[in-house]
């Protein structure tokens, strides 16, 4: 099969990249466009480490075909905050200890930045489900769930 | 208690904000120029010899720059654990792995691998390998491969048939004397399920062969420098010219790596050789659980005789453990697991026997507690059975029996401090104790219960294996302090810890210190991240390094203020004169000397002036560490659905005696991720195999890892006995939170249902059938 060219909005950037049928959009993000803030764990959808945003939903890139991925809007962990100026969730997840090897964080971050992007304020079991999907065998979630609800409140707070 | 500055500060992780932004590098991520991929081809068989392997079509394919296999390999006998290939004297090293072997002994077992443009290639050219394989009889079952007829998996062992190494055997007082005048005895066999330790990111390795013969790693291992020995020891090249690190991050550890990171390393460096371009080998998941080591599981039987009056009298505790196709830390594990189950309770005989069985399956080795929960599970069991024929309280009847500060025990160091009584009673008041027993009311199909397990570790793994540190710090020319240690991070937290220990010994302030980690070629030889011991052991390192350069700054600064360095201190970064209040005049303090009013000088005035005059601060840090028990109390409250079988965690009260907690979030971080770990080993994960020795739960969606909807109150409750061997008062705190949560969680489903349970997990299955069977 011939490649083809992908066209779509990557972190608010109109981007465009070459890419082959079969591949998937994890693939394009971390080995073509060098994105490797979105990590792949599995890349059978089992984790959640790849997690990125496709217009608001979040998604498992590594079970989306790159192509599937024309035209929409995707963001990643690079796109929604820089050192100088941090999406609240970032602060929250630094600050309340819920990193630790980090390898789960980006797609963490970008499940529960789909969640409270739609619902500003959500229940302990929205939180849950949202993350359910997201694997992380080191923190036992106890400190991850507490940083989104943090970071939600912190954003109710700031509207 | 001395109030301290940097130190028992939940400061924020120092690697927080890389990896909240997604750019924090792991070995998955890391690329270089011109970079092939590796894939590996593994054995269908769980035993057979290959007869002939054919790789010229796979070699033809474009893209493939290299194929290995045993045949063009080296022929180097080691072992993949850390501690095995170079072990303690009078300790032989069990060497039984190579890169490839033309036999393989466990589906999955690596058969070949192929370097190839990309991973797609690379994948293709695996097919066209063509390998014909003898079928040679396979064993499953560790007490099944000890028996005569069962097939030779590593040729023949001096211990007994296909035991690896040796057979442990840890003697206390007369334990047959002590059943003898023991007024109840309860003895009872367990068996334990295999876990894995998934962690989010599977095994890789990118390795760089140079025109002059140096080599490179970038990989995930826990143990960079070990890692260099072993590949040193199969490649015939100095330790000089190998450079192993992280890339500097690893995404968790929990066993899997200490030591090579399955064969990750060396097949990338075989390949490299071959292809002479750099190799990156990244294992599928399937890989990870298939290949790479597991929990070992196993057999545990535990004898306990006990006077009438509670008093603990004899102690037998027996284990029979699953080795899988190859070593690893087959001959640790045991030894640990009846060190560990033996020193929990003051009891005068103990006898503890225990080994490791070679099977036709995924190899066995370090794995979170090693060894540990699965002494405790039976044990823990054991000691509530023991508490209701005694008619007393469990609480009461672990009281009167854990061990205290100086009691005799089996271990080769003191116990010096115990913080178990507090961890019991403060546990104990969190899940409310005193409901256990009044929990469902008649009827009820979803039955509550209430359990306790307890339990000890070590800080790290010496007088066992080798294990030291060495830490160097040194003070920049504007005064930051340059810290270097060779241990990872793994995500436990060591490249903040670290700095904080630094920190406050030097009084510098945090941001002032930086860490160089995990790297053979910049850091001194440290063991690794295992064993509990990196804030413990490679903490006291660093406090060494750091006492050091701090002696040198303040003698420097005494010379120059005139007074003697002993009335010098340093705060934020500053060296100032004991007691001289602010505002004060300098006069007489010699101070006035170095400037104009001053009477203080900052580190970096201060490093700037010894540089001048041709000197730099230099401290450095040669440990061998202490040891020392870390202790815990869980209770869990569970609800039994007894239509469905299934358990729920509803909370597990965890209280750990950490020493110190150097970063109590940190510390807590560990507690609850270890509890979560320990969840899953009680009620969900576990890897079978089918009758063709191929794993059954080879995925994470099979293997049933605990997920955020799974995970019940965990309330991680902090205890500082404060103990001297450790730097500031630190133990181990990283593996302790799984140890005693399957007891807890076991004797909780016994409270809530009458049914004692010998085998984990409590799956939906194993549980309905068992309430069926008493009458559910």
């Amino acid at each position: 099969m011939s490649n083809t060219i992908l066209s779509f909005t990557l972190n608010g950037e109109f981007t465009e990249v070459q890419v082959s049928p079969s591949d998937m959009l994890v693939d394009v993000l971390r080995d073509k466009l060098h994105l490797t803030g979105t990590k792949k764990g599995c890349g059978k959808g089992e984790c959640g480490a790849c997690t990125v945003i496709m217009n608001g939903e979040a998604v498992n890139s590594c079970m989306v075909p790159a192509m599937k991925a024309e035209g929409s809007k995707v963001e990643t962990i690079e796109g929604i905050g820089s050192p100088d100026k941090l999406h609240p969730l970032q602060v929250s997840f630094m600050d309340n200890g819920a990193i630790q090897c980090g390898f789960c964080t980006p797609g963490m971050i970008m499940s529960a930045k789909a969640l409270i992007d739609k619902k500003a304020e959500p229940s302990k079991e929205e939180i849950q489900e949202a993350l359910s999907g997201n694997i992380c065998r080191c923190t036992g979630y106890v400190k991850i769930e507490k940083a989104v609800s943090d970071a939600a409140k912190q954003i109710r707070e700031n509207l | 208690m001395k109030e301290y500055t940097t130190v028992g500060k939940s400061v924020r992780k120092l690697d927080a904000l890389e990896k909240a932004t997604g750019t924090a590098t792991f070995s998955t991520d890391f690329s270089l120029p011109g970079m092939l991929y590796g894939k590996v081809l593994r054995s269908p068989y769980p035993h057979a010899r290959i007869i002939k392997i054919d790789t010229t079509e796979a070699e033809k394919l474009p893209g493939v720059k290299a194929v290995a296999t045993y045949q063009n390999t080296p022929r180097e006998l080691f072992n993949t654990s850390a501690t095995m290939t170079f072990t303690v004297p009078s300790l032989e090293p069990v060497l039984d792995q190579y890169i490839f072997d033309n036999v393989v002994r466990y589906v999955g077992d690596e058969v070949a691998a192929v370097a190839a443009t990309s991973e797609r290639i690379a994948e293709e050219a695996l097919k066209l390998i063509k390998v014909e394989y003898e079928e040679l009889p396979a064993v499953f079952d560790p007490l099944e491969a000890m028996k005569p007829e069962a097939p030779d998996i590593q040729g023949p062992c001096r211990e007994g048939k296909n035991i690896p190494g040796e057979t442990v055997k840890i003697p206390v007082g007369d334990v047959a004397k002590g059943f003898a005048e023991s007024d109840i005895i309860i003895e009872k066999q367990f068996k334990l399920p295999i876990q894995k330790q998934a962690q989010l990111e599977t095994q890789a390795a990118v390795a760089q062969v140079g025109v002059d013969g140096k080599i490179t790693v970038w990989s995930t291992t826990q143990t960079p420098h070990p890692t260099r020995m072993i590949l040193s020891k199969i490649f015939g090249v100095p330790h000089s010219k190998i450079r192993v690190l992280n890339p500097p991050y690893v995404g968790g550890g929990f066993g899997v790596r200490i030591g090579l990171s399955a064969k990750a390393e060396p097949i990338a460096v075989a390949l490299s050789i071959l292809a002479k371009k750099p190799v990156k080998i990244v294992y599928s998941r399937e890989e990870d659980f298939i290949a790479s080591d597991t929990r070992h599981g196993g057999y545990v039987t535990v004898k306990l005789g006990a006077k009438s009056d509670g008093t603990f009298h004899a102690l037998d505790l027996r284990a029979v453990l699953d080795a899988g196709a190859y070593c690893s830390f087959s001959c640790e594990t045991p030894g640990v697991l009846g060190a560990m189950g033996l020193s929990v309770y003051r009891i005068p005989n103990e006898y503890y026997y225990g080994h490791s069985v070679y099977t036709n399956k995924t190899p066995a080795g370090a794995m979170r507690g090693f060894g540990n929960p699965q002494a405790m599970f039976p044990i823990e069991s054991v000691v509530d059975m023991m508490a209701e024929k005694l008619n007393m309280d469990p609480l009461e009847l672990r009281m009167k029996n854990i061990m205290k500060v100086g009691d005799p025990w089996c271990l080769p160091y003191p116990c010096q401090s115990t913080g178990l009584a507090e961890c019991i009673e403060k546990g104990a008041k969190s899940i409310g104790w005193e409901r256990r027993g009044k929990l469902n009311k008649p009827g009820a199909k979803k039955l509550r219960g209430i359990g306790v397990g307890v339990g000890t570790h070590c800080s790290n793994a010496w007088p066992f294996c080798v294990d030291y540190d060495n830490a160097i710090i040194t003070v920049q020319q504007d005064g930051s302090i340059h810290l270097a240690s060779g241990v990872p991070d793994i995500g436990t937290g060591t490249s903040t810890t670290l700095p904080q220990f630094a920190a406050e010994v030097l009084g510098a302030r945090l941001e002032d210190v930086n860490i160089t980690f995990a790297d053979t070629q910049s850091t001194p030889f440290d063991i690794g991240s295992h064993a509990s011991r990196t804030c413990y052991a490679a903490g006291t390192a660093v406090v060494a390094a750091a006492t050091d350069a701090r002696k040198q700054i303040l003698e420097y600064a005494g010379n120059l203020f005139e007074v003697p360095p002993e009335n010098l201190d340093i705060k934020d970064s500053e060296i100032y004169i004991i007691n001289q209040n602010l505002g004060e005049d300098c006069k007489g303090s010699g101070v006035c000397q170095i400037g104009e009013g001053k009477k203080t000088m900052t580190l970096k005035e201060l490093a700037y002036h010894a540089h001048l005059r041709n000197k730099q601060f230099i401290g450095v840090g040669r440990i061998v560490p202490g040891n020392a028990p870390p202790w815990h109390a869980h209770f869990a409250e569970v609800e039994v659905d007894t239509e469905t079988g299934q358990v729920k965690v509803i909370k597990v009260a965890a209280a750990h005696d950490v020493g110190k907690a150097i970063n109590p979030v940190i510390v807590e971080g560990q507690i609850e991720g270890g509890v979560l770990m320990g969840v899953g080993y009680a009620v969900s994960e576990e890897i079978r195999y089918d009758d063709k020795g191929r794993q059954i739960h080879s995925s994470l969606h099979k293997y049933f890892l605990p997920t955020i909807e799974d995970t019940p109150e965990i309330d991680a409750i902090l205890v500082e006995s404060n103990e001297p061997s450790g730097p500031f008062g630190a133990k181990g705190v990283g593996e302790t939170g799984l140890v005693p949560t399957a007891g807890a969680i076991a004797n909780a489903v016994y409270d809530a249902t009458g049914v004692r349970f010998y085998e984990i997990p409590l799956t939906e299955e194993r549980v309905y059938k068992a309430l069926k069977q008493n009458g559910y």
